[in-house]
């Protein structure tokens, strides 16, 4: 339902290379991370950074919002907090599966949940829990309101 | 200029310098160190490609997520002068501020460390170190030397 307005990646998904994963059929949202040497530790070791583990969760985790039919399109959003456990490493040959969703919207608190795993064998990787303050529908923008 | 260190720190410092050196993603980021009194600083120079929202504009969440990650780690690898990278557990972000397309900087301190384990504390900040744009709560496990 929101998916045209998805394939706007923001700059730095793009920059990292992530991609709707339009075949996944849900609950929530999928995301995938193609792995990348840049997204490594370091030279030796080649696995994925926790940072960009720590990113794609976050960029899955506030899209997943817009799929919850409590949802007003257009309402802003701002990130509360966000804690990731990680699980496993996980070598940048893999490629990365994200999938967040919005359990609940009230008092314009949206709280989602998400797993990352290793979209080859479904190992789930790392797993996080977010909230999001949502701006009133009449355009009150809490993202600014919180300066 | 070095001179003012202790040679612990400046030992420090040069594991600090070792990781970045040879990091990846931080590189890809654009991550950069900066001693300021004795304390270990990460900056994070603004770039078109970090930016999540297009519309305020603002920093990507998980740019600052992997910022605080990497602030974290490299504050950790300065104060117990590791040579090898500890591994990163879990992280808990808390998003105070809108991010916006600044010079952001990063400063940490091990609450505590263990023999197996590190527990960190870190917070971003741009133009005013008073107003804190995120913070972090990160659990590290340290590497173990064979003895």
């Amino acid at each position: 339902m929101f998916s045209k307005a998805l394939k706007e990646l923001p700059p730095f998904g793009e920059a990292v290379g992530m991609s709707l994963d339009e075949n996944d059929l849900g609950p929530g949202i999928s995301v995938l991370l193609p792995g990348h040497p840049r997204l490594a530790v370091d030279e030796i070791d080649q696995n994925f950074h926790t940072g960009a583990i720590l990113a794609i969760i976050d960029n899955t985790a506030g899209w997943c919002i817009r799929d919850h039919p409590d949802y007003v399109e257009g309402t802003s959003m701002a990130t509360l907090d966000l804690r990731v456990d990680f699980l496993h490493a996980v070598s940048v040959s893999q490629t990365l599966r994200v999938r967040a969703i919005c359990e609940a919207i009230d008092d314009n608190v949206a709280f989602v949940r998400a797993t990352a795993e290793e979209l080859e064998n479904g190992l789930i990787i790392a797993t996080g829990q977010a909230t999001f303050m949502l701006g009133t529908p009449s355009g009150l923008d809490v993202t600014t309101g919180l300066d | 200029m070095a001179d003012i260190f202790s040679s612990e720190s400046e030992n420090g410092l040069m594991c600090a310098e070792r990781h970045l050196k040879r990091a990846s993603y931080a590189a890809f980021l654009g991550i950069r160190l900066i001693v300021n009194e004795g304390r270990l600083q990460t900056v994070l120079p603004p770039r078109e490609d970090l930016i999540g929202n297009v519309n305020l504009p603002a920093l990507h969440g998980g740019v600052l997520g992997s910022l605080l990650d990497l602030t974290a780690s490299l504050v950790l690898a300065y104060d117990a002068e590791l040579i090898d990278t500890p591994r990163l557990v879990n992280i808990d972000v808390d998003y105070l501020r809108t991010g916006r397309v600044l010079e952001t900087f990063g400063a940490g301190e091990v609450v505590r460390r263990g023999r197996r384990a590190a527990n960190v504390r870190c917070w971003l900040w741009q133009d005013n170190f008073e107003r804190p744009i995120a913070a972090a709560r990160v659990q590290f496990l340290l590497p173990q030397r064979s003895v």
